[in-house]
């Protein structure tokens, strides 16, 4: 009975086979930044973007979005919970790619839009909810082949449930966590979610969700936007296999 | 322990560990009573915990393949038609409305803060009123919702606004439509305070019971479009000793803010306070509540001073571009800055 519970064993040798197959990388769209990640997102990684607000998380998870959509074919599910996902923004993310001279313009903006999916989430329970709903469909093979999964922004969903002395919204975060790994990893998806930033020590800021939440994304982004000149720069705080580096100038969106 | 992830209350949640339900499997074959018996509550609440269970495990069930993957999801391209079609709310001030991209949106949050005396509560009547212009006039033809934290409504001006407003849809009428007397509708200005619901709350505890309350109260009354709520920071700045409930309280309220915008297809405006920071070297101005309340809202519009003029600046948008637009508060409410006036600056 332990056996038929117990997740099945792979060797290195399969795993390798796993990744060189199944788990490609997606260029975000924005050249600095696949220049930053050797190429782009990794399907089965969980991608963070934290940052201030008004950095350009949303335009980034946009942007990724409309690439993803129009380069790979497949769905991009985009969960938000703060009713910026802007259909008009997308647009001109897709008009700004193509050739001016193209005319199938309005069928390629057409065919890219009608495979984004967008979902309002409000509460994180409605969340799990959704994530296991996704996991089940998945499972079953049933609907279109999901590409990548986008969530603006998973801590605004989780911190009215964490702290308050009950180690339950640490316990709902940690779960909502593991099983986005779950799905990313089982089922060849890239996730992106983003998080905001809070008052750290010495008057510094670090990204929120607390450190139970540090080491459950594969790969963290800190975006940070200089007022002053309008520049942006972006850089790695955590990747499985690349230096922690910062690139300048990153979002020229 | 999947019972842990349900919605359910903490006490509830602790019997049902603690008697040994612990996963979904277990709960769906017993019944009320028995479950009633086991956790010793009563037979209602037991009912209560297997309708959320069956909602969960109803949830599980495998959808048939369509294109939008889960119940609820629209793809982008229905959503670009919808926002094609929908009507902005305006601020009266052409400047304002050309960097709002036409208005305050429906179905998204707007945070509006400012230093005291710049005009948030100026805007806030006038967005209340507009709200009510007709859609023969471009308007919404709604009602408004207007939450007053720190008492500075004030009935007097929102009538003077109101009076202003039907005299331009008057002057509107006479220039443009001189033949056309089918869709002349002369809104008395009494009819625009007819449609405006007030609400005065005193402490943060009235002010979260409001905003739970307001989803019953808008589906009752189906045609607000606005809610306004002057000042969102009021109760939650003074005398608040735990820091950590009000980011979790201050969370929650947004999320259901946000949550009634998309809901009920109206717009909710936000008027929030500043504070100073010690950033970069410097005291900044700021707006109030925090970093994490910075991301509550869909856009941000910041008030400030530029001399002797107002100037609104676009902080935060998913789709338009950062600029600055100056306005005026004049006795008709709020409307564009004079051109280029010369004052007379005594030494």
């Amino acid at each position: 009975m332990i056996e038929s519970q117990c997740r099945p064993q792979f060797n290195g040798l399969e795993l390798l086979e796993d990744a060189q197959l199944n788990k490609r990388i997606l260029s975000t769209g924005c050249e600095r930044i696949d220049l930053l990640l050797q190429g782009g997102l990794r399907v089965g990684h969980v991608t963070e973007l934290a940052g201030p607000s008004s950095s350009g998380k949303t335009q980034v998870c946009l942007k990724v979005a409309s690439h993803v959509a129009r380069k790979y074919s497949g769905t991009v599910m985009y969960f938000d919970s703060g009713n910026s996902f802007s259909p008009k923004r997308i647009v001109q993310f897709l008009t700004q790619e193509s050739d001016p001279a193209n005319t199938e313009v309005d069928e390629i903006v057409q065919r890219v839009m009608s495979s984004i999916v967008c979902y309002s989430i409000f509460d994180i329970f409605t969340l799990l909810d959704m994530l296991h709903q996704l996991m089940n469909n998945l499972k079953s093979e049933i609907g279109c082949n999901v590409r990548m999964l986008i969530i603006d922004s998973l801590s605004s969903l989780i911190a009215p449930v964490l702290g308050g002395g009950g180690a339950h919204g640490h316990a709902l975060m940690v779960t909502a966590g593991f099983l986005l790994k779950e799905l990313a990893h089982e089922h060849n998806l890239s996730i992106v979610v983003t998080n905001h930033m809070v008052a750290g020590e010495a008057g510094s800021s670090k990204p929120a969700l607390g450190d139970s939440w540090k080491s459950i994304p594969h790969v963290r982004l800190l975006l940070h936007r200089y007022r002053a000149t309008n520049d942006s720069c972006i850089s790695i705080l955590k990747h499985p296999y690349l230096n922690c580096i910062t690139v300048p100038r990153a979002l020229n969106l | 322990m999947e019972v842990s992830t349900l919605p359910i209350s903490a006490s509830h949640r602790g019997k049902l560990i603690s008697s040994g339900y612990t996963s979904l499997s277990s709960l769906s074959s017993v019944s009320p009573s028995r479950l009633a018996q086991d956790l010793k509550i009563s037979e209602n609440e037991a009912v209560e915990i297997l309708k959320v269970v069956s909602r969960r495990s109803g949830s599980e069930k495998i959808e048939n393949g369509n294109h939008a993957i889960m119940n609820g999801a629209q793809t982008a391209w229905d959503m670009l038609h919808e926002e094609e079609s929908s009507v902005c709310i305006t601020t009266s001030c052409s400047d304002l409305d050309v960097i709002l991209g036409g208005g305050i949106h429906c179905k998204e949050v707007t945070e509006i803060g400012g230093v005291p005396g710049i005009g948030k509560t100026q805007l806030g009547i006038q967005l209340a009123v507009n709200v009510q212009i007709p859609s023969g006039y471009g308007g919404l033809g709604g009602k408004a919702i207007y939450i007053d934290t720190e008492g500075s409504f004030m009935v007097e001006r929102a009538l003077q606004i109101a009076e202003a407003c039907a005299q331009d849809m008057l002057e509107y009428d006479n220039l443009l439509r001189k033949d056309s007397q089918a869709c002349r509708v002369i809104k008395q200005p009494k009819a625009f305070l007819e449609n405006i619901f007030y609400f005065r709350v005193c402490t943060y505890t009235e002010q979260i019971a409001v905003i739970n309350y307001l989803e019953k109260f808008i589906s009752e009354q189906k045609d607000v479009k606005v809610v306004i709520v002057d000042s969102i920071t009021f109760h939650f700045r003074q005398d608040f000793e735990d820091m950590a409930l009000r980011t979790r309280l201050l969370g929650g309220m947004a999320l259901k803010l946000m949550k009634l915008a998309k809901q009920f297809k109206l717009a909710v405006v936000l008027l929030n306070q500043v504070t100073t920071k010690y950033k970069e070297g410097s005291f900044q101005l700021t707006l109030a509540l925090g970093d994490s309340w910075s991301h509550a809202s869909t856009n941000r519009i910041i008030l400030h001073w530029n001399g002797d003029e107002r100037y609104a600046y676009l902080d935060k948008s998913p789709s338009l571009q950062s600029a600055s637009a100056p306005y005026a508060v004049t006795g008709k409410g709020i409307r564009n800055a004079a051109p280029n006036c010369k004052r007379v600056k005594l030494m």
